[in-house]
């Protein structure tokens, strides 16, 4: 052997060696299953929207589950996916929510952003004043409709008095009659998801149980209409051939922010710095009872911002700190009242769980979900919990999410499509979305 | 060329280098070797690999040299279908050695300086693991002065102080969205300074066999005061540390090496190395400003790791001189606490070389290592990070020495 070869061996070793320098990682091939994702359409409320911040924005709707979801179905043949986006023109849309700062002693102060996409109102008599969203045209496949109950998607009339309902239909309040079921189902499509329920008794929960046109949704009425959504939707919608589907449960809205944030000793607390010797909040309950609140209590978002607490009333009696001015039932989800809440959640996820198993539909069970991410989880690295702001999860409204936690929900769709139906949906990259944005 | 190639790859596998972020490239000659060379006394890098071995050594002489590594990991995260790899990164360790005094005189002096730990990942800084880590340059370089007595014509015994000076910056994502959209960043650097030793003994025995047995002490690198820099919202930026100090323990190493002499022109050296990493118990980082974030912790639980690695030596020519090598390195990181910035597991390592002597005095030694970091499927206890690591380095390295 002389040098000369040997040099040249090396030299072929190095080339080939810094040729295959990546290492390479067993291939993978997403699969569609059984499914079939040419057309998906997503049929749902706020949560489908996008809705975050206490509002419908372009930021929001870009960062919805559903257009997570069917990017990733285009590795197995979905096809392209149309959200009602506002122009960017008009990206603050509704307007909504922003943490501009913190006080001296550490509260967040949340501003509003005015909207941008409102081009009038309409004042309909039984329903008051609605304002008008931009009109969006062209192909539609997210119908999230933010404030949409069960009991309205055959519901004629909801294309006047809903905005974001009014905005995606071609007519004008007030003289819309299409019914969101009839809407979502006038052109053909081969998967759906649904997931409504939620605001049948969110709205209730969210107004403190104050509002009785917000009462939840009788449940055999509950049943009779998720079985109808059910049947309409599997038919694949007019001129289809079938379609399938995933559904996903109501949350346990008790466990948002919205509910869990003010507390009956963070009030005390807040309360005994100037005033030690109070011992008690006094609530006014659902049946007009006025009492001391017990940690069995729930306390709104809202009563935090409205800082009313300890005001006297015109009689000097300070507010929420007197028996005789308690704190307004519209601020307080009493203990009975929050019994009736996850009551009617209980009745309706039961039936969403049991049409879900009569039609073979995937499953996604957003009320374990959440209950498990409220115990706080951690997810790539990041704490995911339910703590308002800084919990990663919930946006600055306390009940909708962030962008990660879209992304969250939006893989356990994924999962649950993917073991309902045999495919490999690949899932989104958790880590690529947002929290709360901090100024 | 293809015959020539293919002979090559199937006669010659080489040598290998590490465990974690322990690096094995001490001597070209060893490093083609399969980086076995405790139980020969092969050139100054005998200072490392065995002090004992140093008053054996027939000539004075002086060596540097260099092994860039290049490394690229892969990830890709469970149910997704998207694989990442780590940015290109060179890590240039480097490694001189010095022996003096009379090789007639049974006491013999070493300098060695070299690296024994260190390394380069760089991940995306929007990776899907960028809350764990985006990147870590790690270095340690030791100085090491030596004694090397001879106490008979065939036992050699050899100590050495080491100086260690370790370098470290690691940064990641942390999980506040700054007004941007982004996410907030950390970043923590420092230097260290700390002692330590290493010592061995050289035997010749009868049957012609050398036996080397050694043992590097730990180094404690003790980071204090290290920069803290966090990219953090302004509304929560008071309430960050700007410094920090740590501890990482950069282990004792036992080896026994054994040589053999089957002909004038032939050596074979087989080492078995035991990195005592199960000091290695926790990742943790104090804070000068606790009010936004506690003092972390981190698992890593190692348990020891240990290496085979053997090689062979032909002296083909009077000039020339072949090396080849294998080695196995068992990974110390158990279930669970694979991490981001030193994706571990076993590994294989091939290798191979030559040396050239241009003249009586000078040579050029080449080396080229491969080395092959098995994939590893894991949930990381701490953080969720859930996916397949795969791992390879190429380590060409090169050395030139004079000889008096």
């Amino acid at each position: 052997m002389n040098s000369k070869f040997i040099f040249r061996s090396i030299l072929a070793v190095a080339v080939v060696a810094t040729a295959s320098c990546k290492p390479t990682l067993k291939e993978i091939t997403p699969s569609k299953g059984s499914a079939d994702f040419t057309r998906y359409i997503a049929v749902g409320n706020s949560l489908t929207s996008g809705y975050a911040d206490g509002g419908l924005y372009l930021d929001g709707q870009q960062n919805s589950f559903p257009l997570m979801i069917a990017t990733q179905m285009q590795t197995v043949g979905g096809g392209s996916f149309s959200t009602p986006f506002f122009t960017a023109a008009q990206a603050d849309g509704t307007g909504h929510k922003k943490l501009s700062g913190f006080t001296p002693t550490g509260d967040p102060i949340v501003t509003d952003v005015p909207a941008q996409a409102v081009r009038g109102s309409i004042t309909l008599p039984g329903f008051g004043t609605v304002a008008l969203l931009t009109k969006y045209t062209g192909d539609l496949n997210n119908y999230g409709v933010p404030g949409i109950r069960l009991n309205q998607i055959t519901y004629a009339p909801l294309g006047n008095v809903n905005p974001y309902f009014e905005r995606l239909l071609p007519g004008n309040s007030p003289t819309n009659n299409t019914p969101y079921l009839n809407f979502v189902t006038a052109k053909p499509f081969t998967f759906f998801s649904m997931w409504l329920g939620n605001n049948d008794v969110l709205l209730y929960a969210t107004g403190g149980a104050d509002t009785p046109s917000d009462f939840p949704t009788d449940k055999a009425t509950f049943t009779a209409l998720y079985n109808a959504a059910a049947n309409a939707l599997v038919t694949g919608g007019a001129g289809g051939t079938g379609a399938k589907g995933v559904v996903a449960t109501v949350p346990d809205v008790l466990s948002t922010p919205y509910f869990t944030t003010v507390t009956l000793q963070a009030l005390l607390t807040a309360v005994q710095a100037a005033a030690p010797t109070v011992q008690a909040i006094f609530i006014k309950t659902g049946a007009g009872v006025s009492r001391p609140a017990t940690t069995a209590d729930y306390f709104l978002l809202p009563l935090k911002a409205a800082n009313v607490i300890g005001v006297p009333n015109a009689s000097g009696y300070p507010y929420g700190l007197d028996p005789r001015n308690p704190v307004e039932s519209k601020y307080v989800l009493d203990k009975d009242e929050a019994a009736s809440i996850v009551d009617y959640t209980t009745s309706y996820n039961n039936t969403i769980r049991s049409v879900a198993a009569a039609k073979g539909l995937a499953l996604f069970d957003a009320n374990a979900l959440f209950k498990s991410y409220a115990a706080g989880r951690v997810v790539n690295g990041v704490a995911v919990n339910a703590s308002y702001i800084t919990g990663n999860l919930f946006s600055l409204d306390g009940i909708h999410l962030t962008p990660m936690g879209y992304a969250i929900v939006a893989n356990e769709f994924i999962k649950s499509i993917n073991s309902q139906y045999g495919s490999s949906i690949p899932t989104v990259d958790v880590t690529k979305y947002r929290g709360v944005k901090f100024p | 060329m293809k015959k020539i190639l293919l002979s090559f790859l199937l006669a010659v596998p080489i040598l290998g280098y590490s465990q974690s972020y322990q690096v094995n490239l001490q001597g070209q000659k060893q490093t083609a070797m399969g980086g076995a060379g405790t139980g020969v006394a092969l050139d100054e890098a005998a200072v490392f690999f065995n002090p004992g071995a140093v008053s054996f050594l027939k000539q004075n002489g002086v060596q540097a040299g260099v092994s860039p590594i290049f490394l690229k990991a892969a990830f890709r995260e469970n149910g997704s279908n998207v694989t990442e790899y780590t940015k290109d990164k060179l890590a240039t360790p480097v490694m001189g050695y010095g022996v003096f005094g009379s090789p007639e005189s049974r006491l013999r002096f070493g300098l060695g300086i070299y690296t024994p730990f260190g390394g380069a990942v760089h991940w995306d800084p929007n990776w899907t693991g960028k809350y764990a880590v985006t990147s870590l340059d790690l270095q340690a370089i030791y100085i090491q002065p030596t004694l090397s007595y001879k106490i008979t014509d065939h036992i050699g015994i050899g100590a050495g102080l080491v100086y260690a000076l370790g370098k470290v910056d690691l940064k990641r994502a942390v999980p506040i969205t700054l007004n941007d959209g982004t996410s907030s960043t950390a970043e923590l650097k420092g230097t260290s300074a700390n002692f330590g030793w290493n010592a061995g003994i050289y035997v010749e025995t009868i049957s012609g066999v050398t036996i080397g047995v050694t043992h590097r002490s730990q180094v404690t690198a003790k980071v204090k005061d290290g920069d803290a820099i966090f990219n953090v919202p302004d509304a929560l930026k008071s309430g960050f540390p700007t410094k920090f100090s740590a501890n990482l323990p950069l282990p004792a190493t036992s080896s026994i090496g054994l040589g053999f002499h089957p002909s004038a022109a032939t050596v074979i050296a087989v080492d078995a190395n035991w990195v005592h990493w199960s000091t290695y118990k926790v990742l943790a980082f104090d804070y000068n400003n606790n009010s936004r974030i506690p003092n972390t912790s981190s698992p890593r639980n190692y348990h020891d790791g240990a290496a085979l690695r053997a090689g062979i030596q032909n002296q083909t020519t009077k000039r020339l001189a072949l090396r080849a090598g294998a080695g196995y390195a068992f990974t110390p990181v158990g279930k669970g606490y694979v991490t981001p910035e030193v994706p571990d597991a076993n590994r294989l390592l091939l290798s191979a070389g030559l040396g050239y002597k241009a003249t009586d005095r000078f040579s050029v030694d080449l080396s080229f290592l491969y080395e092959k970091v098995m994939s590893r499927n894991e949930t990381n206890i701490e953080t969720g990070l859930s996916g397949t690591f795969k791992t390879v380095a190429y380590i060409p390295g090169i050395s030139l020495s004079y000889k008096w």
